[in-house]
């Protein structure tokens, strides 16, 4: 019995995946819920998982959580396309000219090692609380891996296949559409997901210091209130939506590049 | 009164390193090829023999000399002539009969006329069945044969060849050679064959064109007088194993001079 229920686990199906998730979840609550049992008592440190559950009730109950949500996918949902649309065309055009590459090349890596988000408050000075702030930020954050993903992608295109295509007479432009860009999809996927990842840590530290409204105001906002169980109720949702999305991206890249898992 | 599909007349080719001597790939190639033939070059690794096919196919210019196809200088690749690689040169995202399609969509050709061109080319190299299927789900036999199919649905005068079964496991290289002669026979192209495998060269071609390494030159032009059509016991025979022989001690001090490299 238990050795077919492993097997099933085993499976790459998507019945065994989620039944993978509800087992590791149910883990990690029982490994919780005995902490607040034993360990940790005090209530202003960690709460017990029914808690959160009642204040994940509450929050929707009062239109908190309806109004952290329209505050903070509003802002994600607007920067986070164009931070991929401009990662995607500048790694274009540093994938296509070498001298611009090796110009720019320095300077990005420089950008993107500096940890942006700690120019979160002077961002703030400049562009004052709210939608512009935040969307500049996670723009910042979200737009390098993507930068780099997509030159790396379409500078990563087999020889071979584009040797081919050019020996049945095939345009720069043919070439680019049919070899290389196909090539550098699944790529620039990954660079998306890591992005996404980012943009959520963006989002959250631009509304700690700059807003009145979303997720990251409401984390912040229970934690000054020591109201443990709304906060982590938040940090759920923040971390549902990391999870979403990256198992969004992960399924497109496997869908665009089914080859490589071959 | 012969035909004359091909002609390779004084071509050169070197290339350039920095801070060493150029490397001399081909020195003053001359190949005339007949239409309809079967055609292979032969020698050991380095005598240029790629870089000879490259040139034909319009992808490199050469240096000094020209090639000439139906009497029409090459410049550039052109419809005429198409090759089949030694690698997986296939698109990964793309389906068998897209594949095969390839050359075609890119030469403008609607999808609905291309697909069907490309099914009578599939049914042909025998991959019937396998239209939808993805290169990874095929064996190394069956890509080469979606490969040959992509060359051939372009409908060239001549298929250049370019160490086609090199990567595949022995028996399935016999079977892909009876294969291509069948091929070869109802299509009636011109195909060159570029290979180091000799018994290979010889159990497939009309003539057998040697090649010498450092610089690359024709070293000797052998023509192959078994009857045909051939069947692979025909390299059990004494005429075969005699050419073969012959042509191994042609090349064998540069094959032992290139192991040692």
């Amino acid at each position: 019995m238990w050795r077919s229920f492993y097997d099933y686990l085993n499976q790459d199906s998507t019945g065994a995946g989620i039944a993978r998730l509800v087992i590791s979840t149910l883990f990690v609550l029982a490994v919780w819920q005995v902490l607040t049992m034993t360990i940790v008592q005090n209530r202003m440190l960690l709460v017990p998982p029914r808690e959160v559950l009642q204040a994940f009730g509450r929050e929707i109950g009062s239109g908190a959580m309806w109004k952290n949500a329209v505050a903070t996918v509003m802002a994600v949902g607007t920067s986070f396309p164009v931070a991929v649309a401009i990662g995607v065309i500048t790694g274009l055009i540093l994938a296509s000219n070498r001298v611009v590459s090796l110009m720019v090349g320095p300077l990005l890596s420089a950008l993107n090692s500096v940890p942006i988000i700690a120019l979160a408050p002077l961002f703030i000075a400049w562009l004052g609380l709210g939608l512009t702030s935040k969307f500049v930020l996670v723009l910042l954050v979200a737009v390098f891996p993507v930068i780099v993903t997509t030159e790396a992608g379409l500078r990563a295109a087999d020889k071979n296949l584009i040797e081919a295509a050019k020996s049945f007479n095939a345009t720069p432009l043919q070439v680019f559409a049919t070899v290389t860009f196909p090539y550098a999809l699944p790529f620039i996927v990954s660079g998306v997901r890591v992005a996404w990842a980012r943009a959520l840590v963006g989002i959250v530290v631009a509304e700690f210091f700059g807003s009145f409204a979303g997720f990251g105001f409401a984390v912040m906002a229970a934690g000054q209130t020591f109201d443990t169980a709304t906060l982590l109720t938040y940090v759920i949702v923040l971390g549902a939506m990391g999870l979403v999305g990256s198992m969004i991206f992960q399924s497109l890249e496997t869908r665009l590049a089914p080859w490589r898992n071959a | 009164m012969t035909d004359r599909i091909l002609e390779i007349s004084g071509v050169a080719k070197s290339f350039p390193r920095r801070n060493q001597p150029e490397i001399v790939a081909l020195r003053n190639i001359d190949i005339d090829i007949e239409r309809g033939s079967f055609v292979s070059i032969v020698g050991a690794s380095g005598s240029g023999k790629s870089t000879l096919l490259r040139i034909i196919d319009g992808l490199l210019a050469p240096d000094r000399g020209a090639v000439t196809v139906n009497g029409k200088v090459v410049t550039k690749p052109g419809p005429d002539r198409a090759v089949v690689f030694q690698n997986d040169s296939l698109l990964p995202w793309k389906t068998v009969i897209q594949n095969v399609a390839y050359g075609l969509t890119l030469a403008g050709v609607k999808w609905r006329e291309a697909a069907k061109k490309a099914q009578y080319f599939i049914d042909l190299t025998g991959l019937t069945g396998f239209e939808e299927q993805y290169p990874h789900q095929l064996s190394g036999g069956m890509r080469q044969r979606v490969n040959v199919a992509r060359g051939l649905a372009v409908d060239p005068d001549i298929l250049l060849l370019d160490e086609p079964f090199a990567a595949l496991d022995a028996q399935t290289r016999e079977i892909m050679q009876t294969e291509l002669l069948r091929i070869w026979m109802q299509s009636g192209k011109t195909i060159l064959l570029i290979t180091h495998q000799i018994d290979e060269a010889v159990f497939l071609s009309d003539e057998v064109i040697v090649f010498s390494a450092r610089p690359g030159t024709v070293r000797e032009r052998i023509a192959i007088p078994l009857a045909r059509p051939r069947e692979l016991d025909v390299k059990r025979t004494q005429d075969f194993v005699g050419l073969v022989d012959r042509i191994w001690k042609l090349i064998e001090d540069e094959v032992r001079a290139s192991v040692r490299n």
